[in-house]
């Protein structure tokens, strides 16, 4: 009795998440750099993508963040990226250094939206290069944790003006080096569990882990010590998108 | 008595005048606001015509571009030529930005301008060289980002047109702004048709 109770209730929490978005999604919140609501990355993946976030804003101030979606709802994928990037003020105020990577998973829409301090170095045309080389070829493929990672370690270097975008990506070209990658990520994530187990997995960043639990994808992570909040970034509009 | 009268006569002509001063203050408050709800406009004006002249500036790298590819698309690359030309000849005063018919006037040519630019990105779909090459696909996404920027900042300048409009005819500040010339401005309408920016998918 008392367990269904609490099961209802847990049910309930994650209700909300899905459906208070407002109709122009202005009123999604973000708690973490890494904002899954689809279900798509797993807690190992999310965890992975938020300490490379994390320490990136430590050394650079950058706030760049990730999040995904099922459905922009009917919206232009530009316009719920900019709601969410402003709404929740990602970069400082000053400088306005803030990236948005928004995935909409069921319509497949891809957007890089980037602060107007950053519109320099992150160009739209950088933008949209990394969109169809780094992430898309993986996304077409159902890899969306690595096509957000390589997009993220793209933006990373496209924000120090160090990335250099290679060849257009050839329909033809062999899937084998990316299966060869794949598995081996898969290995490095089993040895990496296995050895930290004794440790405590949670050996990294201590800050996401003061919350006393997982801190992964939950919705409602936000808490002493942990967490993300936009240092009030504005956003001019700028970056590109791609549907795969 | 005399005194008594007279007494009565200052205290009268005080509270006049206290009271002319303060409806002289609270004047001045108001149209300094007005002033500053003005200059929001115009701000985010100059933001939004910027924006334009960042599109009309993409356009003649774009034609040469696609004339590499595609010359024998003569119609559709002198309708975006053309349609930029007459962009260049608009010249917005602040007037305009009061005035129903030209500031239409203005949104239509921008308006054929964006079906010009459609049609010519649809065209370039036809040529599959066109498509992939680097120069072509980097102009697009400059396009795209400045098609983007352009829709917020018409936005944005709505934004600004709703709060200074609500100012000015609110009461008593529309007394204060029929006295000096603050006029309503005009909203960007939303286009008919495909509020989409030219785009074309990979």
């Amino acid at each position: 009795m008392v367990r269904a109770r609490i099961i209802t209730a847990l049910l309930l929490c994650a209700v909300p998440a899905l459906q208070l978005f407002g109709a122009d999604f202005s009123t999604l919140k973000l708690s973490q750099r890494v904002t899954d609501l689809t279900g798509t990355l797993s807690p190992e993946e999310v965890i992975t993508l938020e300490s490379t976030l994390t320490e990136f804003e430590q050394a650079t101030s950058t706030q760049l963040v990730v999040v995904l979606i099922p459905t922009t709802e009917g919206l232009p994928v530009e316009q719920v990226a900019l709601a969410i990037a402003e709404g929740n003020g990602i970069g400082g105020k000053e400088k306005d250094n803030g990236v948005l990577l928004l995935i909409a998973t069921g319509d497949r829409l891809v957007r890089i939206e980037v602060g107007y301090g950053l519109e320099g170095a992150l160009t739209d045309v950088l933008s949209g290069q990394i969109i169809r080389r780094e992430i898309i070829p993986h996304f077409r493929e159902g890899r969306h944790y690595e096509g957000i990672r390589a997009g993220i370690d793209a933006i990373i270097l496209a924000t120090k003006n160090e990335y250099q975008a290679g060849p257009e990506p050839d329909e033809f070209l062999s899937m084998l080096p990316f299966i060869i990658i794949f598995i081996t990520t898969l290995l490095i994530f089993f040895a990496q569990a296995r050895a930290h187990r004794r440790g405590g997995f949670f050996g990294g960043p201590g800050w996401v882990y003061h919350t006393g639990g997982r801190g992964g994808s939950s919705w409602s992570g936000g808490g002493s010590g942990g967490g993300f909040s936009g240092g009030g970034g504005s956003f001019g509009g700028g970056g590109a998108s791609g549907r795969w | 008595m005399k005194s008594r009268g007279v007494l009565i006569a200052l205290i009268v002509i005080g509270l006049i005048v206290v009271f002319v001063l303060a409806a002289v203050l609270y004047g001045i408050g108001v149209y300094n606001s007005l002033v500053s709800h003005d200059e929001k406009v115009q701000a985010a004006w100059s933001q939004v015509e910027s924006q334009y002249q960042r599109r009309a500036d993409l356009i003649p790298n774009l034609v040469e571009t696609v004339k590499g590819f595609a010359a024998q698309e003569r119609e559709v690359l002198l309708g975006v030529t053309e349609a930029r030309a007459r962009v260049s000849q608009l010249t917005v005063t602040r007037e305009v930005l009061e005035d129903p018919a030209a500031f239409a006037r203005f949104q239509q040519v921008q308006d054929r301008f964006t079906s010009a630019i459609s049609r010519l990105l649809a065209v370039a779909e036809n040529y599959p060289n066109l498509k992939s090459n680097e120069n072509f696909l980097a102009l697009q996404n400059q396009l795209e980002g400045t098609e983007n920027r352009i829709a917020v900042e018409r936005m944005r300048y709505n934004d600004t047109v709703r709060g200074y409009n609500t100012a000015i005819r609110r009461f008593p500040a529309s007394t204060i702004a029929g006295m000096t010339g603050f006029r309503e401005k005009q909203y960007f309408q939303a286009k008919e048709g495909a509020e989409e920016a030219p785009r074309v998918t990979f």
